[in-house]
């Protein structure tokens, strides 16, 4: 392990890592890093200082390992570090209180039982996507990182710096607020919803 | 509703620990527990909130797959990485 560590790449090694285990990631990178500044110009330079701490810490990379989760990492440390900082959003919900609020059983069972699966199919992608970004952006990043990026539970621990079992109530708890958002657009679209039908 | 499950007449339609079996159901659509299929299956048959909760768990991550807004890695981001790579080697 030690030797990895130590382990200094050739320039030509730096090269074919960068180009065939990081640059394939960009498109991930970029739409990562839209969701979380949800602004063009912070996404680019997001995902450019991303890049150039990659290259530049590129030693620490075990080549063969998983490139993607090691990027994502970087961008997500870079986005706490220095975007959210310096951004215009006003102060999100307290997340503590969000997630004590949610870890209620009585929440957990009365916001799922009246959104139903054929209202969801029926959903248009600005709904699901506007869905998505009104979640504090800690339930937001998981659920971007398990549900469009794939990564496993085990994955995201590492890029998020938690344990596992706090990533999987976290991403619990967004998902019950996710739905209800849902539920929230089903019922001003008309979809059909178990409060409306005696209506 | 659902009438296409031969076992939907017997499905209990109160569930005795939502909280637990929902965190096991949204783990296993996850892909996070091994051997999960006859559990699954067995859930899904027997109880009712626990059928409508992975139908609806399932639609919500087909749907954030699948509708959810893609944006177009703008065409000079990776030049532009590329130029200040070869600025700093």
């Amino acid at each position: 392990m030690s030797e990895v560590q130590r382990r200094k790449y050739s320039q030509e090694e730096k090269n074919t890592i960068f180009d065939g285990e990081f640059m394939p990631h960009i498109d991930s990178m970029y739409n990562f890093a839209y969701r979380l500044t949800f602004d063009e110009d912070d996404a680019k330079d997001l995902v450019q200082d991303t890049y150039l701490k990659a290259y530049r810490f590129i030693n620490s990379f075990e080549q063969g390992t998983n490139a993607k989760a090691w990027l994502f990492r970087i961008l997500k440390n870079s986005f706490i570090n220095e975007y959210r900082k310096k951004s215009k959003q006003p102060a999100k919900v307290d997340y503590q209180e969000v997630e004590t609020y949610y870890n209620s059983d009585d929440v957990d069972y009365q916001s799922t039982t009246d959104l139903r699966a054929e209202s969801v199919k029926g959903m248009i992608g600005d709904e699901i996507s506007n869905a998505l970004n009104s979640l504090a952006i800690d339930f937001r990043t998981v659920i971007i990182l398990c549900d469009l990026e794939g990564f496993t539970y085990e994955e995201m621990a590492k890029i998020l710096d938690i344990p596992i079992g706090t990533v999987r109530s976290r991403l619990h708890r967004a998902r019950n607020l996710l739905k209800e958002k849902l539920k929230g657009y089903a019922q001003h679209m008309g979809y059909n919803t178990e409060e409306e039908e005696e209506i | 509703m659902e009438m296409n499950e031969e076992t939907s007449g017997e499905r209990k339609l109160k569930c005795g620990d939502t909280s637990k079996c929902f965190e096991l159901l949204e783990s296993i659509l996850d892909g996070e527990i091994d051997n999960s299929k006859e559990v699954l299956k067995e859930k899904l048959a027997k109880c009712q909130p626990c059928f409508e909760h992975y139908h609806l768990e399932q639609a919500i991550r087909d749907v954030l797959k699948t509708k959810c807004t893609k944006h177009k890695v703008p065409n000079e981001l990776a030049d532009g990485i590329r130029q200040k790579i070869q600025e700093i080697k």
